[in-house]
C-alpha cells in the first residue's frame, strides 16, 4: 500500500507537470490527487478499499452486518445465506473437486433429501486428482438440501448439502 | 525482546497511527474494533480484525475483560492502548501483565501514581515540581477550610477523574456549597469516586505541557507544547514549542517534567501538563498523562521522531536510543482538531455518515484522520474526525500554511467544525500567539456578535 | 539434532554477487531494516570498504550515515563489516593507524562484527588486524577460511590456520568462506570435522555460494557441524549468491534441526526483495545447474564472459580454450591464490596476455605486480622463482616498489584539515574530492522506499512530460490509473 511518503513523492512530480488530476487504485487503497489553482497546491482524498480479515472467533459477529455492506472477509472463506440460521449445517467438501451422489456410476445415491445422518455417515464422494475420497455428514441431523448435483465441480468452501442439526 | 504481533484496543485516528508505525517495524497487527467499527479505516489497515463487543463503550473499548481476552484469542504478545478508554487504566495494565501480554504503556505502580490526582500531585511536589495552591476535601467542611487557604476563584475538581471532565469553577463563597454539593455528586456517579479537590483557579493562564519519554532508568524531554485553546477544558488547537516564553521559563518547565518522569522512573511516553499564570510568571504542575497524546504530530513535527515507535521501542524492553543532546526543536508546528460538530448550534455532535473527504497534501503539511468517503461516524465515540497538522519554520508561517490547509479541507455528510478553525486561524489575537485559557471564550464570542450582525443586516 | 542460527548476507554479499553491488540505495535499506531486525538473524552481513564506496559514488549517500540509521532501526541484530585488514575503498594499502581509524568510526556508527578476510590466508596479517579491532571495541570478531580447491590446500592446512585463530584471544569465532560455491557435501564433512576439532569449541559459520548448486545440500550435509549457516533472502539468494533462507530453514526442520526465526517476517523480507527486482528490473537470483568444469578453472562465469569478449575483440576467440589452460598454469606460479576477487581477474588477465603476446609475462597488469610485490599479503603456496624474477625485474615493478608509504591519519589532517569529522577525513582520503563533495551537497539521504509506487513514479514521470494528452487511463492487474490534464496544454497543441 502506497505511504503518506509516497503520496508526497508523487505530487510533488506532478507539480511539476501540466496534469491537474491523478488516480491511483492498488494494493486496497485508492488515491485521488487534485490539483487547486495556479498555485499547484494538491489535495488528496483516500480510499482503503481493502477488506477487514475478521479472525474466525467473532465470525458471529461479523455475520450480522447491515445488508448492502461490503461483504466481510473471514479466516474460514465465506458461508452460504441459509447457514446463518444456527440450526443447519452445511456440508462442505474437505478438498476441491468433483461431486459425485453415488459410490459408482448408475448406483443409488448415498443419500436423498429427508435422510437421517449421523455425523460419520458418508453422504457423498470428492474426486480430487483420480483420488477419491468420501464426505461425512459431520452432525447428526437430517438432509434438508442438496446443493451440488452428481458430478459436479465444488470447491471447499461450497455447500454440498444442508443438514438440519437434529437437537 | 521484539513484538511479534499487536493488539490495537482503540479506535478512529489514533488506531489508524498505531497501525502505520507498527507496519514500518513489521510487527503484525490485531485490530480491536466494536461491531460499529467493523468497516472502519483502522479494521481495513490491520492484518486482523476482532471484535471485542457491540458499539457502546462500556461494553466494547471500554470493557477490560473484553479487550483482554481479545489480545490472548489473538495470540497478540503486546497491546496498544492509544489514548482515552483504558490508556491509563491499572487494571487493564495488570490484566495483561497476568496473560503474558505486554502492555505498551508505563507500569501499573506508575499508573496507579499518576491516576490519582493526589498522589500524582505528591509526586510532583516530592520531585520538586510547584502546584497550585490546593488541597483535598472530602466533606464540605474541609472543602472551605481549604478554600479560605486557596482564595477565590478557585475550581473544584473531581479526584478520581480526568481530562477535563467535570470540573467547576467558584467565583465567590457564596456559591461554594452549591458546586460543592453538586461535583461531589457528579463524581460519584461517574467515576465511584466522591472525593473532590480544590485549587486555585488562575485567571488568565496557559496550558503547557513538556512531552518526556523514558526507558525505565533514563528519561529525556521531547520539547514543550501549548494546548491554551480549549472550550470546556477539551483541546481544539495545540502547538510546538509553546510560543513567546522566556528561555528561563521555558527551561524550567522542561527540567521540571523530567524530573517528575526521573523521580517515577518513568518507562514510555508521558506528558506532563502545566499550568502557566501569566500575571505571576509561575507554573504550576497540573498533571501527568501516562499515554500517548492527541496532539503528538506536533512534536514529531518538529523534532522529526516517530513517537509511537520511540514508545514500542522501551516498551520492548530497549534502552533509550536517543540522549538529551540528540533532541532538537526545528521551527514550529500547528495542530487543528476537526470535530463532528455543529459548532454553530453549541457544538452539538453530528454523527452520520462522511459523503466526501478531500485533504490538502504537500511537504509540511500532514493529516492524520480515520475517515473517508462512505465511512460511518457512530454516535458512542469522540467526535474527532481529523487532525490537520502543518509545519513552518517560524509561527507565522505555520500560521499561514494552516489557513491555506484549512481551505483545502472538505468534509461533507457530517456538520465539522472545519469553518471554525478557518476563522481561529485568521483571528487577531490567535496571530499574536500565546494566548491564555479563556481566550476562545472571548474568541467564541466574538464569532456569535459577527453572526449577530450579518443577520441583523 | 542442532539449533542452527542464521546470518543475513542479502544487503552486502547478496547485492555484490547479484547486482553490482549497486542494487541497493540507504531508503531501500532502512524500509526493510525494522523487519530484517526482528526475523532473529545472528547477524547481518551488511557493509564493506566496496559498498561504502559505492554508497558515495553511484548514489551520493553518505555510508556512515547509513550505518547510523541502519543501527537505529536494528537494536537486535548484530551489523556485520567485512574487509581484508590492508585498504579502504581504495585499492592502495593503507597505513595501521589509518585503519585503526577506520576501525574506531565503524564502531562508533554502529558496527558490532566484523570478518577479517585475508584472501592469502597470512595469520600474521589477520591477528594483528583482530588486535586492532578489539581495541577499536568490535564485539564479535570472526577469522575467514576461504576455501578453494588445490594441492596445497587440503584439509590439514585449513586445520593448522584454524588452531591459530582458536589460538587467538582476539578472534571470536572463524568462518569457512566458500566465495565460489566449490565445496561439495563430502568434502564438507572432511573439511569440517577437521576445522571443528582444531577450533576446540570456538564457534564455527559456514558460508557457501550457490554458483553450482552445491551449497543448498552442503548446508544440510554442514548443520551437525556448525553453529551458523549463512543465508539470503529472496531475489538476492541463488544464482551466484547463497542459498535462500526459507529453503534452507525448510531443511534443516525436516532433518530435525531447530532454527528460531520469525517464519512470518522471513517471508516478508524475501518478498520485499522479490518486489524491489521487479519494481527495480534486478535480477533475481535462480538456483543453478551443476558445472563440473567450474571446480577445475574456479573462474566465475563474469569473468569467464568478459575473457571471451576481449578475445573476440582481438579477433582471437578460437584462443578461449588456450587460455583457460594458461589460466591454470598462471594461477600455480602465483602461488595458488583463491579465486576471490580480484584474484580471477588478475590471473585471467596475466593469461590472456600470455596467450596473445609474443612471449609469457612480457606484459605484466600493475596488480600482478603488487600482488608480487607482496602488497596483497603472503601467498600460500611460493610463487614460482623463474615469474618471480621476470616480474620483479621489470622497470614498472621498481616503480611500483619505490611508492611512498601510506600516510597517517595525522598527515591526511595536514592535507584536509582539522574541522572535518574523522568520517569525513576518511572519505577524503580515499575518494576522488568531487565525489564527496557531490555526497555533502546533496544532503540527508531518503529514508523510505515502497516497491510498488516505483511504476506509479515512473509513469508520473513520463506522463509529465506529455503534452499531446488531454486524459489517459491505465489498466492492468493490480494497478489502475487516471490523469487528466490541464486543459490549455490540449489547445497549446
Amino acid at each position: 500500500m502506497l505511504t503518506p511518503e509516497d503520496i508526497r513523492d508523487l505530487v510533488r512530480v506532478l507539480d511539476s507537470s501540466s496534469l491537474e488530476e491523478f488516480q491511483v487504485d492498488m494494493g486496497g487503497l485508492s488515491v485521488t490527487l487534485r490539483r487547486h489553482g495556479a498555485r499547484g497546491d494538491w489535495t488528496r482524498e483516500s480510499r482503503v478499499t481493502r477488506q477487514p480479515h475478521v479472525l474466525e472467533a467473532s465470525q458471529e459477529a461479523d455475520t450480522r452486518e447491515a445488508a448492502g455492506e461490503e461483504k466481510v472477509s473471514s479466516g474460514t472463506g465465506a458461508t452460504t445465506s441459509s447457514a446463518r440460521r444456527e440450526d443447519v449445517h452445511p456440508i462442505t467438501p474437505p478438498l476441491l473437486g468433483t461431486f459425485y451422489r453415488a459410490p459408482k456410476p448408475g448406483a443409488a445415491p448415498f443419500v436423498e433429501v429427508g435422510a437421517a445422518v449421523e455425523a460419520d455417515t458418508v453422504v457423498g464422494m470428492m474426486e480430487t486428482m483420480k483420488m477419491m475420497s468420501p464426505v461425512h455428514a459431520g452432525v447428526a441431523g437430517t438432509i434438508v438440501e442438496i446443493c451440488v448435483g452428481d458430478a459436479e465441480f465444488a470447491q471447499p468452501e461450497t455447500a454440498l448439502m444442508l443438514v438440519e442439526v437434529r437437537s | 525482546m521484539s513484538f511479534r504481533r499487536m493488539l490495537v484496543a482503540n479506535r478512529g485516528e489514533i488506531a489508524a497511527r498505531v497501525l502505520r508505525t507498527c507496519r514500518a517495524l513489521g510487527i503484525e497487527t490485531v485490530q480491536a474494533v466494536s461491531e460499529a467499527d467493523v468497516l472502519s479505516v483502522p479494521a481495513r489497515l490491520a492484518d486482523h480484525v476482532v471484535v471485542i463487543g457491540p458499539g457502546p463503550s462500556g461494553a466494547s473499548y471500554l470493557d477490560v475483560d473484553a479487550v483482554v481476552n481479545a489480545a490472548v484469542a489473538s495470540g497478540a504478545d503486546a497491546l496498544h492502548p492509544g489514548y482515552g478508554f483504558l490508556s491509563e487504566n491499572a487494571d487493564l495494565a495488570r490484566a495483561c501483565g497476568r496473560h503474558g501480554v505486554t502492555f505498551v504503556g508505563p507500569s501499573v505502580a506508575v499508573l496507579e501514581a499518576v491516576g490519582d490526582k493526589l498522589s500524582a500531585r505528591d509526586h510532583a511536589v516530592a520531585a520538586g515540581l510547584p502546584v497550585v495552591p490546593g488541597g483535598q476535601a472530602g466533606t464540605p467542611a474541609d472543602a472551605f477550610e481549604v478554600a479560605e487557604r486557596v482564595g477565590y476563584p478557585l475550581l473544584v475538581k473531581a479526584v478520581g477523574g480526568g481530562g477535563g471532565r467535570g470540573m467547576k469553577r467558584v467565583d465567590a463563597q457564596e456559591d461554594l456549597q452549591r458546586n460543592l454539593e453538586l461535583a461531589m455528586a457528579e463524581a460519584d456517579a461517574a467515576f465511584g469516586d466522591p472525593r473532590v479537590y480544590i485549587e486555585r483557579y488562575v485567571v488568565s493562564g496557559r496550558h503547557i505541557e513538556v512531552q518526556v519519554l523514558g526507558d525505565g532508568d533514563q528519561v529525556i524531554h521531547l520539547g514543550d507544547r501549548d494546548c491554551s485553546v480549549q472550550r470546556r477544558y477539551q483541546k481544539l488547537f495545540e502547538e510546538a514549542p509553546a510560543p513567546h516564553l522566556d528561555d528561563d521559563i521555558r527551561s524550567s518547565l522542561r527540567a521540571a517534567a523530567t524530573a517528575l518522569a526521573g523521580q517515577l522512573r518513568y518507562r514510555g511516553l508521558g506528558t506532563v501538563e502545566f499550568l502557566f499564570d501569566r500575571a505571576r510568571r509561575e507554573f504550576y504542575f497540573l498533571e501527568m498523562n501516562a499515554r500517548i497524546q492527541v496532539e503528538h504530530p506536533v512534536t514529531e513535527m518538529v523534532t522529526g521522531l516517530d513517537l509511537v515507535a520511540e514508545q514500542i521501542r522501551v516498551a520492548e524492553g530497549h534502552p533509550l536510543r536517543l540522549t538529551q543532546d540528540d533532541i532538537s526543536v526545528t521551527g514550529h508546528a500547528l495542530e487543528c482538531r476537526v470535530n463532528a460538530e455543529d459548532w454553530q448550534a453549541d457544538f452539538r455532535p453530528s454523527p452520520g455518515t462522511v459523503t466526501a473527504a478531500a485533504f490538502p497534501v504537500g511537504d509540511h503539511v500532514r493529516v492524520d484522520t480515520h475517515i473517508q468517503s462512505d465511512a460511518a461516524v457512530p454516535p458512542y465515540y469522540d467526535s474527532l474526525l481529523a487532525k490537520v497538522i502543518v509545519h513552518g519554520s517560524n509561527r507565522d508561517e505555520a500560521m499561514a500554511q494552516m489557513a491555506h490547509a484549512l481551505r483545502r479541507c472538505r468534509i461533507e455528510g457530517v456538520a465539522t467544525t472545519l469553518d471554525l478553525h478557518r476563522r481561529l486561524v485568521e483571528d487577531d489575537e490567535m496571530c499574536l500567539g500565546g494566548v491564555d485559557t479563556m481566550f476562545f471564550t472571548r474568541f467564541l464570542t466574538r464569532q456569535e456578535s459577527l453572526s449577530d450582525a450579518t443577520v441583523g443586516a | 539434532m542442532a539449533n542452527i542460527e542464521l546470518v543475513d548476507v542479502s544487503l552486502r554479499d547478496g547485492n555484490q554477487s547479484l547486482w553490482g553491488a549497486t542494487g541497493l540505495r540507504t531508503a531501500q535499506i532502512l524500509q526493510i531494516a525494522p523487519a530484517m531486525d526482528r526475523v532473529g538473524f545472528r547477524a547481518l552481513d551488511y557493509t564493506s570498504s566496496t559498498h561504502m564506496g559505492v554508497a558515495v559514488r553511484n548514489f551520493r549517500e553518505d555510508p556512515w550515515e547509513r550505518i547510523r540509521l541502519t543501527r537505529q532501526a536494528m537494536p537486535n541484530t548484530a551489523l556485520q563489516f567485512i574487509g581484508t585488514g590492508f585498504r579502504f575503498i581504495s585499492w592502495e594499502t593503507a597505513h595501521p593507524d589509518f585503519m585503526q581509524l577506520v576501525y574506531d568510526r565503524l564502531v562508533v556508527n554502529g558496527i558490532d562484527r566484523v570478518v577479517v578476510l585475508d584472501p592469502m590466508h597470512d595469520i600474521d596479517a589477520a591477528v594483528e588486524s583482530a588486535r586492532m579491532l578489539r581495541r577499536a571495541g568490535v564485539r564479535e570478531i570472526i577469522g575467514a577460511l576461504v576455501y578453494t580447491i588445490s594441492e596445497v590446500h587440503d584439509d590439514a592446512f585449513y586445520a593448522r590456520l584454524a588452531q591459530q585463530m582458536a589460538a587467538c584471544p582476539d578472534i571470536d569465532r572463524v568462518y569457512v568462506k566458500d566465495p565460489a560455491g566449490l565445496l561439495t557435501p563430502e568434502r564438507a564433512r572432511s573439511l569440517l570435522r577437521a576445522v571443528r576439532a582444531a577450533l576446540a569449541g570456538k564457534p564455527l559459520e559456514l558460508h557457501s555460494h550457490c554458483t553450482i548448486g552445491l551449497s543448498p545440500i552442503t548446508y544440510t550435509v554442514a548443520a551437525d557441524l556448525v553453529d551458523v549457516l549463512q543465508v539470503a533472502c529472496g531475489s538476492l539468494s541463488n544464482g551466484s549468491s547463497l542459498p535462500d533462507a526459507q529453503r534452507v530453514v525448510a531443511n534443516l526442520r525436516e532433518l530435525g534441526h531447530t532454527v528460531d526465526v520469525d517464519d512470518r517476517l522471513l517471508g516478508k523480507v524475501a518478498d520485499y526483495f522479490n518486489r524491489l527486482a521487479e519494481a527495480e528490473s534486478l535480477p533475481s537470483g535462480t538456483p543453478q545447474e551443476y558445472d563440473t568444469s567450474f571446480l577445475r578453472h574456479q573462474v566465475a562465469g563474469g569473468v569467464l564472459s568478459t575473457t571471451r569478449r576481449q578475445l573476440r575483440e582481438l579477433d582471437m576467440e578460437p584462443r578461449f580454450d588456450a587460455v583457460m589452460e594458461e589460466v591454470g598454469q598462471v594461477r600455480a606460479e602465483l602461488g595458488y591464490p583463491i579465486m576471490v576477487t580480484p584474484f580471477p581477474q588478475m590471473v585471467c588477465s596475466q593469461a590472456l596476455f600470455n596467450v596473445i603476446g609474443t612471449e609469457r609475462y612480457a606484459n605484466v597488469p600493475d596488480q600482478v605486480i603488487r600482488y608480487v610485490l607482496g602488497n596483497f599479503g603472503r601467498p600460500a603456496g611460493p610463487i614460482d622463482p623463474d615469474v618471480r624474477d621476470r616480474i620483479l625485474g621489470l622497470p614498472r615493478a621498481r616503480e611500483l616498489a619505490g611508492e611512498p608509504p601510506a600516510p597517517t591519519p595525522a598527515e591526511l589532517r595536514k592535507q584536509f584539515g582539522s574541522l572535518i569529522s574523522d568520517e569525513e577525513l576518511l572519505l577524503r582520503a580515499t575518494m576522488p574530492a568531487d565525489q564527496v563533495d557531490a555526497m555533502i551537497a546533496s544532503g540527508p539521504a531518503q529514508r523510505h522506499y515502497t516497491p510498488e509506487a516505483q511504476q506509479v513514479l515512473r509513469l508520473v514521470d513520463h506522463l509529465a512530460a506529455r503534452q499531446d494528452l488531454a486524459e489517459l487511463t491505465v489498466e492492468k492487474p493490480g494497478l489502475s490509473i487516471t490523469a487528466r490534464y490541464r486543459k490549455e496544454s490540449v489547445v497549446d497543441a
